[in-house]
């Protein structure tokens, strides 16, 4: 079993070899602008324009639609039916018997779809071209302590590995006679026969995965190393606080400006 | 190299004390196995060797332990990793979580310590050679088999040259082709020398062959301590659940057909039982 539940798409591309913090940035800069700038088309033409390219520059097009239609789609189409035929007052554009969608909400739909697939698609080209251990050990390199970024690093390996284990007991119950199938009240008795050899196990996983730590120095007190080198260029490292920058203007800009 | 003087131990939890008394002395370089039924002790001496008794565990603890020079209840973990390294039963929970390739998983311990990174990487590439995982190096750690899982835990201690390693049942948990997997590195590491192994394993004809000494323990105490032949072939050692090896039991059978023709200790390997029941 290799699953995994980071959407980490492998590829070489000049993305994927940015610097995890590069990347970083860029996303958050993506959700402030997906958040802050103005009207319908800025964020379509940041979408479109900016992070389709980039996905496909990157080759994980087709992993990067997937993820970005899967999410996003089922927010606009609820949110321009409900918006469009709800929208209270409002000048009606299209009317299906006693049906009518208003422009008001469709538009409002269209600026907050809009707003879905930057904060969406920013965040999805991160994850799916930076190796979650890579953004740790950058993490550890800026002062934030290991321990924090292992318990989310590990968690995204770890936890198909839970499921996979619940999936055994289930079945392992399921083999003695248990009924887990029916009624609310005869899928709540199947909890417990379930849930407790989980819980009990999880902890003996949990204690033993703490001594594998510990017996590998994890508490060491000292400098630590790093075995993967993390490339890092003086134009990233601009890029990074200019990208702050960025981010700060447009947040002064929704604020103050438009 | 390992020094224990009157140790006794209780778990927080537990209905009495799990190690009462041990006291024992292992010479640096010595192969030395740990048998016993279940509940003898074997595991909490292990985890008392390494330290995580009593810092991990707490519990009532009296006596001293000492392991690589270093006194075992007054030193952080921390500082014990590199110099005692523990081995336990299950690969799967020896696996971090937090690395993508056999390589960067086998050299997590040695950035825990600061190595530098020139010198980890021939250590890591010479770690993975040592366990058998070449051409492995680039595979996720869960994308291996059991035995292969239990290699890559003991290559990842080993890569942090301990001067003591602890293998605590690193086969109960594995199919009969992980465990000839793990049995061969072990084979390599009894043969190669250099740390001081101690080793809990069931299979006892394996630890009659490699083994240099065996101590047998029984309801957290000593019960028998030599050569592997003087405490495997013991009955009183067999009747506190502990077994013996088909060598021994053979020859039981044999001497009690034939109790004029063979005498003396009962064979543990197949070559004493040669000799033992030979022409």
């Amino acid at each position: 079993m290799t699953s995994s539940l980071s959407l980490y798409a492998p590829r070489e591309s000049g993305l994927h070899r940015l610097h995890p913090l590069t990347k970083l940035t860029s996303a958050l800069l993506g959700v402030v602008a997906g958040i802050a700038l103005p009207g319908v088309w800025p964020n379509y033409a940041v979408f479109l324009l900016l992070l389709v390219p980039l996905a496909a520059w990157a080759r994980v097009l087709p992993d990067f639609g997937r993820v970005v239609i899967k999410i996003a789609l089922p927010f606009a189409l609820s949110l321009f039916v409900i918006q469009g035929l709800f929208w209270t007052g409002g000048t009606p554009v299209v009317e299906i018997g006693p049906l009518s969608f208003k422009a008001e909400g469709l538009y409002f739909a269209a600026k907050t779809t809009g707003r879905i697939l930057v904060v969406m698609g920013s965040i999805t080209l991160f994850v799916l071209t930076t190796r979650p251990d890579q953004l740790m050990i950058a993490l550890n390199q800026r002062g934030i302590p290991k321990t924090f970024t292992y318990v989310l690093v590990s968690a995204i390996q770890l936890v198909p590995r839970f499921q996979a284990k619940a999936n055994a007991i289930l079945d392992a119950q399921r083999a003695r006679g248990l009924e887990t199938e029916g009624g609310f009240v005869q899928r709540i008795r199947a909890l417990l026969p379930v849930s407790i050899p989980l819980v009990l196990g999880s902890i003996v996983d949990v204690e033993e995965r703490s001594i594998a730590l510990e017996a590998r120095g994890f508490s060491h007190e000292g400098p630590k190393t790093s075995y993967q080198v993390l490339v890092d260029t003086p134009i990233q490292r601009v890029a990074r606080p200019v990208m702050m920058l960025g981010a700060v203007a447009l947040i002064v800009g929704a604020i103050f400006v438009w | 190299m390992i020094h224990v003087e009157n140790l006794t131990y209780a778990y927080p939890t537990g209905t009495g004390p799990a190690l009462r008394g041990i006291s024992l002395d292992v010479p640096e370089g010595q192969f030395l196995a740990l048998v016993g039924s279940n509940g003898a002790g074997k595991s909490t001496l292990c985890y008392a060797l390494s330290g995580f008794v009593p810092h991990f565990y707490n519990g009532d603890y009296t006596g001293r332990v000492v392991a690589a020079g270093h006194d075992v209840g007054n030193t952080k973990l921390g500082d014990l990793a590199g110099e005692v390294g523990l081995v336990f039963s299950n690969p799967f929970n020896q696996i971090t979580g937090a690395c993508y390739t056999v390589r960067e998983e086998v050299a997590f311990g040695l950035e825990n310590l600061g190595v530098p990174r020139e010198e980890m990487i021939l250590r890591v590439e010479d770690a993975i050679e040592m366990a058998g995982l070449g051409g492995l190096g680039d595979r996720s750690p869960y994308a291996l088999s059991g035995g292969q899982q239990q290699r890559l835990a003991i290559a990842s201690v080993m890569v942090m040259n301990p001067r003591v390693l602890i293998l605590d049942e690193p086969t109960s948990q594995l199919d009969p082709v992980g465990s000839r997997e793990v049995f061969e590195l072990l084979d390599s590491l009894s043969r190669n020398g250099g740390a001081t192994v101690v080793l809990v394993e069931q299979k006892l004809e394996w630890i009659a062959v490699h083994a240099d000494r065996v101590i047998a323990l029984h309801e957290g105490q000593i019960l028998a301590d030599g050569d592997p032949r003087g405490v495997l072939a013991s009955a009183e050692v067999e009747r506190m659940g502990v077994g013996s090896t088909r060598y021994t039991q053979a020859a039981r059978r044999f001497r009690r057909r034939e109790p004029k023709e063979v005498d003396g200790i009962l064979p543990v390997t197949l070559e004493q039982a040669a000799e033992y029941l030979g022409p």
